[in-house]
C-alpha cells in the first residue's frame, strides 16, 4: 500500500515513516503542508496513493480542505483518508468526516491502535483493487459488457462525495464506533428508506440509479439543514443518519418534509420520464446506555426499521386497493 | 505484558533526541508568546499571542506521549485546552489575559527545562 502522510510537525512525519517501514510492505511518502501534498497529486508527474493520513490543523490549508481537494481528484475519490487528530481537535471530527474522511486516529499515537488501523485499511484497499481491475478489463469489451461492469448492486453502499454531511458507509461505522461516552448521551440514529427501491433499480441504468440516490441524499441533507448530523447511504435505498446534538427528530414530520421536497424536486430520468420517489422513515434510536457492538447494531436497527416502514407503506397501499375484491 | 503491548517504533531513540532538540526552541517560542500575551494591551494582541502559543503547544501535545514524555504531553494539552476555552469564551473580546493560563504555561516551561537541561 502506498500512503501519503501530511503533517506540519516533522516529528509526526518521522514517527510515521519509521513505524510504517517497520511492518508490512507499505511505502510512505510525506508532505509538510496541503499545497505540497496537492503538488504530488497533480501535474505531469502526479502520483497515485492507496491511502492518506492527514493532520487536521495545519497552516495555509487545514486537513478538512485538503480532504475535499483530494476527494475531488477522480483517482482518489474513493481512497481511505485517515485524519490524525489531537485530543483538542475532537470538535473538528464531524467536519472532517463531512469533508470525506474515512477514519481518525488520535495523537499521541497508540502504536498498537495505529498498526490495527493500517491493517484494516490495507484489507479495504486490497478488496477494492480486484473490482477496479475488472472494470479496466471490461473497457476493452463491447458496450453491453461495459454496462454490466457499471452495474450497481441494489444492496451495495454507494459513496456520495458531493453532498453536504454525507460520508461513506465504513466511515460512518468508524465514526460511531469511536463516539465518546458523553457524546452517546445526545446521539440518535435514524434512517430514511426509498419506497419501491427495487422498481427504480430495475428500471434505471446504473448511472441513473446513482444520480437518483444522490438527488435524494441532497434533498434529505437540505431538509436537515440547521441540524448537526452525518448521513451515509447504506444500500437498498436506505440512508442512515446520526445526530449528536441532543436533537430528537420527529420522524413523521421529517417524512412529510422530505416527501414534500421530493414532490417539488421533479426528478427526471435520462429518457425524460418524471420519477416520483418517496421515502419512509423508521424509528429514531437513542444511543444512550449502549456500548460496543450495541452501538453498531443500532445503525442496523435504524436501517431495518426504515426499510420495514417502506415495505409496510406499500403493503397497506396494496391492501387498500384490493379491499373487497376477495371473497 | 502481551506481545502487542511491546510494540515499539524503531529508531525511537533518534526521534526522541530530535524532539528534545526541538523542545528547546519550542518552549522559548511558547514562553515569549505567553509573556507578550500577558503584556498585551488589546484583545487582538493578546489573542494573537495566545493563538501562537497554542499552535506550538499543540505540536508538543501530539508527539510527547509517543516519544516517551506522556506527562509533558498532558501538560501541553491542558495549556492548549485552557487557551482554546478562553478564546472560545465570552472573555476573548476583553483585553485580559487570564493569569491561570500564564501560571500553567510557566509550569509547563519548567517541565520542559528539566528535559532539555
Amino acid at each position: 500500500m502506498k500512503i501519503l502522510a501530511v503533517d506540519d510537525d516533522p516529528i509526526i512525519l518521522e514517527l510515521l515513516t519509521q513505524f510504517v517501514a517497520s511492518f508490512g510492505q507499505h511505502t510512505l511518502l510525506t508532505a509538510s503542508s496541503g499545497p505540497e501534498a496537492l503538488d504530488l497529486l497533480s501535474g505531469d508527474n502526479a502520483q497515485t496513493f492507496d491511502c492518506f493520513m492527514l493532520d487536521i490543523q495545519m497552516p495555509v490549508m487545514d486537513g478538512m480542505e485538503l480532504t475535499r481537494q483530494i476527494r475531488a481528484l477522480p483517482a482518489h475519490a474513493e481512497a481511505p483518508i485517515v485524519m490524525l487528530t489531537a485530543m483538542s481537535e475532537k470538535r473538528y471530527i464531524d467536519g472532517a468526516f463531512g469533508a470525506g474522511a474515512s477514519d481518525y486516529v488520535t495523537k499521541p499515537f497508540d502504536v498498537v491502535e495505529l498498526k490495527t488501523r493500517i491493517e484494516v485499511i490495507d484489507r479495504l484497499v486490497r478488496n477494492r483493487k480486484p473490482k477496479n481491475t475488472k472494470i479496466f478489463a471490461a473497457n476493452t469489451l463491447n458496450e453491453q459488457l461495459r454496462a454490466d461492469a457499471d452495474f450497481i448492486e441494489l444492496h451495495a453502499p454507494i459513496s456520495l462525495h458531493d453532498v453536504e454531511n454525507v460520508i461513506e458507509c465504513n466511515a460512518m461505522e468508524n465514526y460511531v464506533a469511536q463516539l465518546s461516552r458523553s457524546s452517546l448521551f445526545g446521539s440518535t440514529v435514524f434512517a430514511f428508506s426509498i419506497r419501491k427501491i427495487d422498481g427504480f433499480h430495475n428500471a434505471l441504468s446504473a448511472a441513473e440509479f446513482k444520480f437518483l440516490i444522490e438527488d435524494i441524499a441532497e434533498i434529505i441533507s437540505d431538509t436537515l439543514t440547521g441540524r448537526q448530523f452525518l448521513m451515509s447511504y447504506a444500500g437498498n435505498g436506505t440512508y442512515v443518519c446520526i445526530t449528536e446534538s441532543g436533537w430528537r427528530p420527529d420522524m413523521e414530520r421529517l417524512t412529510d418534509q422530505v416527501n414534500l421536497y421530493l414532490n417539488r424536486a421533479h426528478i427526471i430520468s435520462n429518457t425524460g420520464q418524471e420519477l416520483h420517489p418517496r421515502i419512509s422513515t423508521g424509528a429514531a434510536i437513542r444511543l444512550v446506555w449502549k456500548s460496543g457492538d450495541q452501538i453498531l447494531n443500532a445503525l442496523g436497527q435504524a436501517q431495518s426499521s426504515a426499510e420495514a416502514a417502506a415495505e409496510e407503506h406499500e403493503r397497506l397501499k396494496t391492501d387498500f386497493f384490493q379491499f373487497g375484491r376477495t371473497a | 505484558m502481551t506481545a502487542a503491548a511491546k510494540l515499539e517504533i524503531p529508531g525511537l531513540d533518534r526521534i526522541r533526541d530530535r524532539f528534545v532538540d526541538m523542545l528547546g526552541d519550542r518552549k522559548t517560542t511558547i514562553a515569549q508568546h505567553a509573556l507578550a500575551a500577558w503584556d498585551g494591551k488589546t484583545a487582538d494582541d493578546i489573542n494573537a499571542n495566545l493563538t501562537a502559543a497554542r499552535a506550538t503547544l499543540h505540536l508538543i501535545a501530539g508527539t510527547a506521549g509517543t516519544v516517551g514524555f506522556p506527562e509533558l504531553g498532558h501538560s501541553a494539552l491542558h495549556c492548549e485546552q485552557e487557551i482554546i476555552d478562553h478564546l472560545d469564551g465570552p472573555d476573548a473580546v476583553l483585553a485580559v489575559c487570564p493569569g491561570e493560563i500564564i501560571w500553567r504555561i510557566d509550569d509547563f516551561v519548567a517541565s520542559c527545562n528539566k528535559i532539555t537541561a
